[in-house]
């Protein structure tokens, strides 16, 4: 049947806050073959994962139903840059299941989003595109590493135009 | 109350007998993103991307979408797959359009694995998807997690940390950049080292260390380079542990994967090497650590710095404030500091490096100075002048 779909995925990561200095970042997937829930706490302001939890309710894959269990050794890595090396390091061997891992680094994502849908808020609000041109253009001078890390600010955007690359650096 | 949810709902059709049509959206608190994917059944090639934008941040974002055509013609199951994604889409596009073509593609990987045994079902009735792909695909699993092929960053971040300064009547000793990439031994470098040894000699660099992630150079492969370049070449390694990147020299043993830093001490310990942690504060793209009410009083007592001999508190791949950051911690715990530009492309040679007082030519002399702990970070691209003899 044309219309019938062979495969539906739902994923669902939120992250709450405990109290003013612990985060837990869920990650929840149901997809046609697979069911499955990761949890990870993070302590604030280290971001240094303490707790991870994993549940596998259902998959017909072996290595996925048996995996879970690995995922403590993530326990005290920190979320920031190079985390996903670190990561997939620790347990992307050792546990076969790949979505696993991969529901971990979603929850760290999620957590990272919080921050940034959190300084996003925070910053004025522009009254026009101009104002917000402004408000990006400046971000970027603040933080080189924005440069070229995405369409909104390569060369060739009005973010980084006379943007100098030597004189912010 | 959430602080931040992120859905995706992704749904697969067959079109035909060969081909799938992917259809994603992702929608959380920052964004709202749609993909429409067409990928082949046999080769799992992506053979058409559609993808919009409903909200979004900067003005500039809708850039992204023309971009998104490059991911045409990738194959899900080729090596290195999400590794090109990010590298391709995520960093020349956006990094969530790239997070949800990865969905819908590995997505379409299932269902094409649903379709196969479809297929095969209409020649065996009785047989059961569980036993389709644990007796036919011994390793099915959607391929998610690969060796991350990360990008080397073509920009220099700003230098505004307190430096030591100069007296020109000084003898200077040796100035060597300790932190450097080249290619192909780190993957997210694109400087070969003929290259990087010829711009190291150019700025005027004493010498380099060649510190390649998890990589050993051989010994006589250096010592070539030396003669052939008739230049100052040390080997170093920056190795990764769970407590982040370190900067080990003296150690020439091949570890790879994730080494616990207690477990990194002992070795380098046995081999009477040093080491130095790198970038210990890199933050990230809208935020950075002093944003998370993290203080360097509440930063010193992490338990890596219990495991390491000094701190780069000079890294070419940072902010000031995170260099500056650095520097309050290694202060606070009485350790060594030094620089290194962490160069992945040729302009990044030498913006940083470290100077020390006695004469540095080999191996032996670099880990003899390192452990005497007088030596300073130097901006050296900008003090270069200052500093010629």
């Amino acid at each position: 049947m044309d219309n019938i779909l062979s495969f539906l995925r739902n994923r669902c990561t939120s992250v709450e806050e405990i109290d003013e200095h612990t985060l837990k970042s869920t990650c929840r997937l149901q997809d046609t073959l697979m069911d499955a829930v990761v949890e990870i706490t993070v302590r604030l302001p280290d971001l240094e994962i303490t707790d991870v939890k994993g549940e596998v309710y259902q998959s017909c894959r072996k290595e996925c139903r048996e995996s879970a269990d690995y995922l403590r050794k993530i326990t005290g890595v920190r979320i920031g840059p190079g985390m996903l090396k670190i990561i997939k390091g620790l347990i992307g061997e050792i546990s076969g299941c790949k979505q696993l891992v991969f529901m971990v680094e979603e929850c760290c994502h999620g957590v990272i989003l919080s921050f940034t849908k959190e300084s996003l808020v925070d910053a004025p609000r522009p009254r026009d595109i101009e104002e917000a041109k402004e408000f990006y253009a400046e971000m970027v001078r603040e933080n080189v590493r924005l440069y070229n890390r995405c369409a909104a600010f390569a060369p060739g955007s009005s973010l980084v135009e006379g943007f100098d690359l030597q004189e912010n650096s | 109350m959430h602080k931040y949810s992120r859905n995706k709902l992704i749904s697969v059709r067959r079109e035909d007998k060969n081909t799938l049509i992917v259809h994603g959206v992702l929608d959380d608190d920052i964004y709202g993103i749609e993909q429409n994917v067409r990928i082949s059944i046999p080769d799992l090639e992506v053979l058409e991307i559609n993808g919009k934008w409903n909200r979004w941040t900067t003005p500039e974002c809708p850039r992204a979408i023309p971009v998104l055509q490059e991911a045409v013609g990738f194959r899900i199951e080729e090596e290195g797959f999400s590794g090109k994604v990010h590298k391709i889409i995520g960093r020349k596009a956006c990094r969530h359009h790239a997070n949800l073509l990865l969905e819908c593609c590995y997505s379409a990987k299932e269902a094409a694995l649903i379709a196969k045994w479809e297929d095969k079902k209409a020649e065996n009735k009785g047989l059961t998807f569980k036993d389709f792909i644990n007796g036919e695909t011994k390793n099915t699993a959607p391929a998610l997690v690969e060796r991350p092929v990360s990008a080397g960053r073509d920009f220099v971040q700003r230098d505004e940390v307190k430096k030591k300064s100069f007296n020109k009547n000084e003898e200077r000793g040796t100035i060597i950049d300790l932190h450097m990439h080249s290619s192909p031994a780190s993957p997210c470098s694109s400087v070969p080292v003929d290259q990087l040894i010829y711009d190291a000699k150019s700025i005027g660099l004493d010498g380099i260390c060649l510190t390649d992630h998890n990589y050993v150079w051989d010994k006589d492969v250096v010592d070539e380079l030396r003669q052939k370049h008739e230049f100052i070449i040390l080997r170093g390694n920056e190795i990764t542990t769970n407590q982040g990147d370190m900067l080990v020299f003296g150690l020439y043993k091949d570890i790879q994967g994730i080494i616990r830093l207690e477990d990194l001490r002992k070795e380098v310990d046995k081999a009477g090497g040093f080491i130095i942690v790198a970038h210990p504060f890199r933050g990230f793209l809208v935020f950075n650590v002093g944003e998370l009410g993290l203080t360097p009083e509440k930063a010193m007592e992490r338990p890596l710095f219990k495991y390491v001999d000094a701190v780069e508190v000079l890294n070419g791949k940072v902010t000031e404030k995170e260099n500056s950051f650095a520097l309050k911690v290694a202060e606070g715990l009485g350790l060594p500091v030094t620089g290194g530009s962490d160069a992945h492309e040729v302009s990044e040679v030498g913006t940083y490096a470290t100077m020390f007082p006695v004469s540095v030519k080999d191996e032996n002399d670099l880990i003899n100075a390192l452990k005497t702990g007088n030596y300073s970070p130097i901006a050296f691209k900008k003090e270069r002048e200052k500093i010629k003899r």
